[in-house]
């Protein structure tokens, strides 16, 4: 065992230890906000397609994601229904219709219509009401994040208009959400085709395909490209992916997340550098000292190297604990902060990676510290 | 002889010019000798320690340690084995205690964890600071910091000590008692010691006087 200079240099000041830790932390919590908040909103963008669970999806041809959806007849699922291979397929509607409130306003509500809920187990978090009761009627169920949005609560029982038709809101759903932020309301297939006549008579939007067990998907897949060859087929992930895309494609989110990941790495390495950077030339004499005591530069790199990571690990466990004490605020405002494991590790390793980049501007100036400089007064 | 300089010269260039600083020493101290380097300020006498000391190496001529001259690559390897340092300004670490000081110095020599310890504790004894080991530097004085610097050069029994202005900092009485004590611990573990001073008080406790002067030696 060495005496642990670097350590204890470190501590010794500890103002510049603080500011450095805190720069570190500043810069960690940044990445995991900005990277969190991403993919809480990426996670919107295809959560319905994941919980359908679908293996395949039959969509108009060039659909840029799930939202934004153009019909097709609905008797196409006929074709797909007659495909070996194929255990169940079934039309859904996915379409934007205005919903009148009992304050007299009009807001905007996202339909998902099916002809059985149930077998798609959608919505997948129901607290109210039975998704078969769906098809008996003028009914509708509503998600809860409906009661933020359209500014109150709702209670099964009562009745909103949508597009002018008055539906009893007999269920309702939690964890439902789109990218768009517009509340979900699910409602029995041909209801969904009769309250837009012009557009949804005679037409789906998508149709859902689940394979027989040993089913070969690429077969299927082809075999469907075959009978349908004005319709795009994906496979579920695929199907996520593209819609997770478009909207980083298409808004300049996934630029502004890059752009805010870049300067907070940015924040981080100049506040670690500069502090190092800083400490090196105030400790110039005692590195000095280490030279002229028979060290190398390899001593004075490890203890350089040591601080930084001590920074790095301080300054990541900071400012991870400062990005889930945000979390409970962040969903507040309804939005998600998603921090997978992998993405732990990634900004954990940067945090490191950058420290230690930043310890070798330090490293320069060390190697050329001449020892001769402990004479100097 | 342990230590010793044959014809050393050393030069600095200031643009073009070449600005000689040593023309041509030639020293040599014994085990057990305590040899005093006396001269003015610009006389080329902290060049001449950093030179023996291996720090700097000269432009011409060579130094000897224990029979075998030095190469410009064992320089680091040298001042690990066989030189031990007593700086002006005491420059020790201000973050590790007078006891970890002396252990890291013996850290970067290659001893390690309880034996490194043991021989801390050992030379901070020595210069009769057992009671002040745990003590920051910031918390002793300036004779304590010197004794503590003392102690770390000490430290790993290297043969050779060289000391600049180890006095220079420290009051007279306090000077004086640093210097007696670096003079026993010296003689009675048989290690050479070159202190380059100012400092006539020096003189007293050095067996040999040599004066530097516009880069030569001078009796």
């Amino acid at each position: 065992m060495m005496v642990d200079l670097a350590t204890k240099s470190l501590l010794h000041d500890k103002l510049r230890f603080l500011i450095t830790v805190s720069g570190v932390a500043f810069a960690v919590t940044l990445v995991f906000v900005q990277v969190g908040l991403f993919l809480g909103l990426m996670d919107n963008a295809s959560l319905t397609i994941e919980h359908l669970g679908a293996d395949l999806w039959v969509t108009s041809h060039d659909t840029k994601n799930i939202d934004f959806a153009h019909t097709f007849p609905e008797t196409h699922v006929k074709r797909v229904r007659a495909i070996p291979g194929v255990e169940r397929a079934d039309n859904l509607i996915v379409w934007f219709m205005n919903i009148s409130l009992p304050n007299g306003a009009v807001e905007g509500t996202e339909v998902y219509a099916l002809d059985d809920f149930a077998r798609w187990n959608f919505p997948w978090h129901v607290t109210g009401g039975n998704l078969e009761d769906l098809r008996r009627g003028n009914y509708m169920f509503l998600d809860a994040s409906a009661e933020k949005r359209y500014g109150g609560p709702f209670a099964i029982g009562e009745y909103r208009e949508v597009l002018g038709r008055r539906l009893k809101i007999i269920g309702r759903s939690e964890e439902a959400k789109s990218f768009t932020t517009t509340p979900l309301t699910f409602l029995d297939f041909t209801l969904a085709q009769s309250l837009v006549p012009s557009e949804l008579r005679g037409n789906t939007t998508y149709i859902l395909v689940k394979l027989a067990p040993g089913a070969n998907i690429e077969q299927v897949r082809g075999e469907i490209r075959r009978r349908l060859p004005y319709n795009d087929v994906f496979t579920g992930k695929e199907w996520a992916s593209r819609s997770r895309r478009y909207w980083v494609d298409s808004t300049g989110l996934g630029l502004n997340m890059y752009l805010t990941v870049f300067l907070g790495c940015l924040v981080g390495i100049v506040v670690v550098a500069q502090t190092l950077y800083t400490s090196t030339m105030e400790h110039i004499k005692e590195f000095g000292t280490v030279k002229a005591i028979g060290g190398g530069n390899a001593d004075i790199y490890a203890i350089l190297g040591k601080q930084a990571a001590i920074a790095a690990v301080l300054g990541f466990a900071l400012g991870s604990v400062m990005a889930f004490a945000l979390r409970p605020l962040i969903y507040k405002i309804d939005l998600k902060l998603v921090i997978p494991p992998q993405l732990f590790a990634i900004v954990f390793a940067g945090s490191l990676v950058l420290c230690l980049a930043a310890a070798m501007i330090s490293f320069r100036k060390v190697a050329s510290i001449d020892p001769a400089l402990v004479f100097r007064t | 002889m342990i230590l010793q300089a044959r014809n050393i010269q050393k030069s600095f260039t200031d643009g073009k010019e070449s600005i000689p600083v040593l023309r041509g020493i030639d020293f040599g101290v014994e085990r057990g000798e305590i040899v005093s380097l006396e001269g003015p300020s610009g006389s080329g006498k902290t060049t001449f320690l950093s030179i023996l000391g291996c720090i700097l190496t000269p432009s011409k001529g060579d130094v000897v340690i224990d029979g075998e001259p030095v190469g410009a690559k064992q320089l680091n390897a040298i001042r690990k084995r066989s030189l031990g340092f007593v700086f002006q300004q005491f420059n020790l670490f201000p973050s590790l205690t007078a006891l970890e000081n002396i252990e890291y110095a013996l850290n970067v020599k290659g001893m390690r964890g309880r034996e490194a310890r043991t021989e801390a504790a050992r030379v901070i004894e020595a210069v009769g600071l057992g009671d002040r080991q745990a003590f920051l530097p910031r918390d002793l004085s300036g004779g304590q910091k010197q004794r503590v610097a003392i102690a770390r050069a000490l430290a790993g029994n290297a043969p050779i000590l060289l000391a600049d202005e180890p006095t220079a900092n420290l009051d007279s009485v306090v000077g004086t008692q640093v210097l007696e004590m670096f003079r026993a611990l010296a003689k009675k573990e048989n290690r050479a010691l070159v202190i380059v001073t100012h400092d006539p008080k020096v003189r007293a406790v050095a067996d040999r006087v040599v004066k530097i002067h516009d880069g030569r030696l001078s009796s």
